[in-house]
């Protein structure tokens, strides 16, 4: 929560980095679900999409809760 | 049809969990990083002490360089001591001179106490008045001794407490005024943490909290606890005009900021390493669920 990330002299929250992990993370999801055929399942893509971003992106906070 | 319509309601059911879970996950990140108690805005702070001569003068010594750590009561610089010296030898002369005086008004009011057959009423309560007169002189002179003592002794400066100067020691040669201050010193013993608080956090905010301190550029973090909640702060919305009416600023009602309340953090864990500068910039974090109410 408190950690920052320095890149060249600017400080961002560790936040901004979890969520460029989470987006990436999530692109790979969508493919290997979108060969597995996931998709025939679901009733809006972009909405299931979205809601899975925001779990990954929670899970990751989760994990670097101490930084 | 039930089949059909079960393969209809399958997808949608499915994407609303997911969703809802969604929603969860994102009312915990909501919660995590905008209604927790932390803060960015927070500074390693240390009470100051300005040094000001007792004295006025040259400056003739000095004992300590830039950024110097001492100790109480180390000297740190020295003041024309031959001046005051002088003026010490002075004060002890005119104490002489004064004594002598006392000395021979004595023996002055013996003799015409022993003579009172032939020395009139009035001289001889006018020879005892002069032994008192001079005795209060006496006692001038003497005190005027101590105080020329006392200002040869300030005329060397020592440090009143254990702290680091700060970079600005003053040179030989300089000329320092009584009572106007010529050097600082930070405290060594006064380091503590401000965190400056949103005050819609304030509730999540109580005394002898634990605290967690992420000093900008530093590895480690630095504990502490709230040692204490500041009891006010200025009213930016109001001042009083040149008549004395109140002076009220018109804020927006859409648009607000929170002000922010300075709470002072008690250092306990500090990583020997850890290089104590005042007004670095630190992250100030409470700890939830101990202590007070989370």
């Amino acid at each position: 929560m408190i950690g920052e990330i320095e890149i060249y002299g600017v400080y961002f929250p560790s936040l901004l980095i979890l969520m460029v992990l989470a987006f990436g993370v999530t692109a790979g999801l969508r493919i290997l679900l979108g060969q597995l055929g996931f998709y025939k399942l679901v009733w809006h893509r972009s909405l299931m999409n979205f809601a899975l971003y925001v779990i990954v992106l929670g899970g990751f906070v989760v994990l670097t809760r101490g930084w | 049809m039930m089949k059909k319509l079960i393969g209809k309601a399958g997808p949608v059911v499915l994407t609303l969990i997911v969703v809802v879970a969604a929603v969860l996950v994102g009312r915990y990140l909501w919660d995590y990083y905008t209604n927790a108690p932390w803060t960015r805005d927070g500074h390693i702070r240390a009470d100051v002490v300005q040094i000001a001569p007792d004295v006025s003068g040259l400056i003739t010594e000095v004992k300590v360089t830039d950024n110097q750590l001492v100790k109480r009561g180390q000297v740190l610089f020295v003041i024309d001591r031959a001046r005051y010296a002088l003026a010490l030898k002075q004060a002890e002369a005119a104490l002489a001179q004064q004594s002598a005086g006392l000395l021979q008004a004595k023996r002055e009011a013996a003799r015409n106490r022993g003579l009172s057959d032939l020395v009139a009423r009035e001289n001889i309560e006018q020879s005892e008045a002069r032994v008192q007169q001079d005795e209060a002189s006496v006692a001038a002179a003497a005190t005027a001794v101590e105080v020329a003592r006392l200002n040869l002794q300030r005329t060397v400066v020592s440090s009143p407490v254990d702290g680091y100067l700060n970079d600005r020691t003053p040179r030989v040669g300089d000329y320092v005024s009584t009572g106007k201050p010529v050097l600082s010193m930070v405290d060594a013993h006064s380091f503590h943490v401000d965190g400056y608080f949103e005050e819609t956090k304030m509730n999540r905010v109580q005394v002898n909290q634990p605290v967690e301190i992420q000093i900008m550029g530093e590895t480690h973090k630095l504990r502490g606890h709230v040692q204490s909640i500041a009891a006010g702060i200025e009213d930016r919305d109001r001042s009083n005009g040149a008549t004395l009416l109140p002076n009220v600023n018109p804020t927006f009602n859409w648009v607000r900021l929170a002000q922010r309340i300075p709470v002072r953090i008690t250092l306990d864990e500090v990583p020997a390493d850890f290089r104590m500068i005042a007004g670095r910039t630190a992250t100030v974090a409470v700890v939830a669920g101990k202590g007070g109410q989370q």
